[in-house]
């Protein structure tokens, strides 16, 4: 799956960096992350788009780009010395409308994915990373897109089993159920569905470089269920999966009352929290900043992330946007793509 | 039902073998420092003295009535006495004391109702320990209303509220098991909540129009019916009504986007449909300072946001940082104004 053997031999790790929506600030980021001198360091970008609106997006940005473009056709130039830029030449700049979801970005920026998708299944980058999309733009141009996962299933043919983690420097977020409504969230709890949870989230961040992952579970009920008086779900399900889990070797805990479990994993030191449902961790994570974090797809053959944060409409073309989370996002795309390629080397 | 007539505070201890006599101890002791407005504490004076050895405070007792108690409060912790039947040790709860927990309860309720006192704020309970002595209420706060509707002979619906130092937060539904929460939500049950919330926050917080921000049932609050009908079934005509009413309400809203800090100053309090959706923000938002207030009661009830913690009794490490809080925010509203949210 690595580029040249890149990855493997401890070089930089190519990856594939599809342009988000146009109308937002994902132009910018792009063109700001092309400059910055440690991610040049750490890997070779090859950033997919149509050239016109990366220069727009350099401009506004106020960054100079040294970057040789060129067609698809010419990829084997990738994995020299630079990054480099696949100009699919697909959008004339005077079609965007910034500040609006449309067809023409929502067909942009699904091509630009892709593409980048097919160029790491294809072995020719060891992970993907993309600036932020619209989903109204991407259902314009891809009537069945629920989200990234949906997508990445069908672009790949993929069938296997990916979900997304929320990532803050400090703490991981994995979630048993995420897009389903509440009333189906507890009979969606099973103890093979949260141990098959644990083994991804372990797996991920073990790619991530924590090689002895420390994961805390939460409850579902209020208290954690209080022994049973608030609901069984932590009695019947969750407290046996979490043995199983122990028994299996995984370094695991749990489980604690959602409302204090995230700072108890801050306090006592572990990399990640499961959560029972979609709420029960966004809205810790978001009040912890993970607007600034990294969504991380995992459970693919090769590593997806992506800035946590939205396309930022309202500041879009004004330079002031911050490259922080995109930058943050990379980096974790190339520390999992080392790994990865270690650990297949170990096996 | 006699209005407040600039009376102490009505404390009561709580569970004795817990942590109430120690952070009723140490809020005294700091009364000077932190400007405590002067309470009335309802429990056992030999227990506080107890207590206060082990401690290593030195804290004069005097037992007063409640007219007694503002003059006395700078001086020494006043105390209207309501003796413990057995031995309280420190960390280790007896059943046996249970009818005094509940007479210290009682005789809030009565000085509050009275006028004699201006709000009642309580210290933590233990239901188990209550449930063994053969009290029939789910918690304090069902208990509380039920004396309120013996003594005001009108129903009385609690609406707790937790109140920390950034969010004031609503769950309508509370200690019931998360996959009971649809079931439970009814118009009715929302719109009275709701309709409770924004009464209290005018007449006792001295909010002239308060800003209620609901939220939704389902992640991104159902996103149209793809992630849940509830939102928009049940919920939004809820607020459609409170609207038409002449209440602010706005939602319903996804609960992940709605407590950050632009989000938060658009409104006053946040509806919550179940108990971690209020308990999560509002914790990662302000842990110590977080208080208890219970709405819809004729008086005012505040009380920490923390339980008995049996463990730490007598050993000197319980904060008293909630219970001042709870402290402070019963003298505010006494005073009809709308406490310390920034």
């Amino acid at each position: 799956m690595t580029t040249n053997g890149a990855a493997g031999n401890g070089a930089r790790p190519v990856i594939a960096l599809a342009m988000g929506d146009p109308a937002g600030i994902s132009p910018e980021l792009t063109a700001k992350l092309l400059t910055l001198a440690d991610i040049r360091e750490a890997a070779h970008i090859i950033a997919i788009g149509d050239r016109r609106i990366l220069d727009e997006g350099a401009k506004a940005a106020g960054v100079t780009l040294d970057l040789e473009s060129s067609t698809l056709a010419d990829l084997n130039k990738a994995g020299t010395s630079r990054h480099f830029f696949v100009d699919l030449a697909h959008l004339d700049p005077s079609d965007v409308v910034r500040g609006e979801a449309t067809l023409a970005g929502g067909t942009f920026a699904t091509r630009n994915f892709r593409t980048a998708l097919e160029l790491a299944h294809a072995g020719k980058a060891d992970a993907v990373c993309f600036t932020p999309f619209n989903k109204k733009a991407m259902r314009f141009a891809y009537p069945g897109y629920d989200d990234e996962i949906r997508f990445v299933a069908d672009v790949l043919g993929f069938t296997g089993k990916v979900r997304e983690f929320n990532v803050l420097e400090k703490v991981w977020n994995a979630r048993v159920t995420s897009h389903i409504p509440l009333k189906d969230v507890a009979d969606n709890l099973s103890v093979d569905g949260i141990i098959a949870e644990l083994e991804l989230t372990q797996a991920c961040l073990k790619e991530a470089g924590y090689d002895e992952a420390r994961i805390a579970v939460a409850g579902l009920n209020p208290h954690a269920g209080d022994g049973g008086s608030f609901g069984m779900e932590e009695i019947d399900i969750i407290e046996p999966a979490v043995e199983m889990a122990k028994s299996l070797g995984f370094n695991v805990e749990g489980p604690f009352p959602a409302d204090t479990v995230f700072g108890r994993a801050l306090k006592e030191g572990y990399n990640a929290v499961l959560t029972m449902y979609h709420d029960q961790g966004q809205i810790a994570m978001k009040l912890m900043g993970f607007d600034k974090g990294v969504t991380m797809m995992g459970g693919l053959p090769f590593p997806l992330c992506t800035p946590a944060h939205g396309t930022a409409y309202d500041i879009a073309g004004r330079g002031i946007a911050d490259v922080g989370a995109s930058r943050e996002a990379l980096l974790l795309a190339v520390r999992m793509a080392k790994k990865k390629a270690a650990l297949e080397v170990a096996a | 039902m006699r209005e407040p007539t600039g009376g102490p505070l009505a404390l009561t201890m709580g569970d004795p073998a817990g942590i109430g006599p120690d952070i009723s101890l140490s809020a005294w002791l700091g009364r000077r420092e932190h400007a405590t407005a002067p309470f009335l504490f309802i429990g056992d004076p030999s227990v506080l003295a107890a207590r206060a050895a082990m401690l290593g405070y030195s804290v004069p007792v005097r037992e007063t009535d409640c007219a007694g108690a503002v003059a006395v409060f700078d001086a020494a912790l006043p105390i209207l006495p309501v003796t413990c039947p057995a031995p309280v040790t420190a960390g280790d709860p007896d059943t046996a004391n249970a009818s005094a927990v509940i007479k210290a309860i009682d005789t809030a309720v009565r000085i509050v109702t009275a006028g004699e006192a201006s709000a009642v704020v309580t210290n933590p309970i233990a239901k188990a320990v209550l449930y063994d002595a053969g009290f029939r209420f789910p918690g304090h706060t069902e208990y509380l209303a039920d004396l309120a509707e013996k003594a005001t002979g009108q129903a009385v619906l609690p609406v707790m509220m937790l109140a920390g130092p950034k969010l004031r937060a609503v769950p309508v539904t509370i200690h019931i098991p998360l996959k009971d929460v649809p079931g439970q939500l009814t118009p009715d049950l929302i719109y009275r909540t709701c309709a409770i919330t924004a009464a209290d926050l005018r007449n006792r917080f001295g909010l002239e129009r308060p800003r209620l921000a609901i939220a939704g049932l389902n992640p991104h609050a159902g996103e149209n019916g793809a992630l849940g009908l509830e939102d928009n079934a049940v919920i939004r005509p809820v607020i459609d009504r409170l609207r038409a009413e002449g209440i602010d309400a706005v939602g319903p809203l996804p609960a992940d986007t709605m407590f950050h800090d632009r989000a938060r100053a658009t409104y006053d309090v946040a509806i919550c449909m179940y108990h971690d959706q209020a308990l999560i923000p509002a914790k990662a938002l302000g842990f110590d300072d977080s208080v208890n207030v219970t709405l819809g009661l004729p008086f005012i009830r505040t009380s920490p946001d923390h339980g008995t913690a049996f463990s730490l009794a007598g050993k000197g490490v319980a904060r008293d940082d909630s219970l001042r809080a709870a402290l402070d925010l019963a003298a505010m509203l006494a005073n009809n104004s709308p406490g310390d949210i920034r």
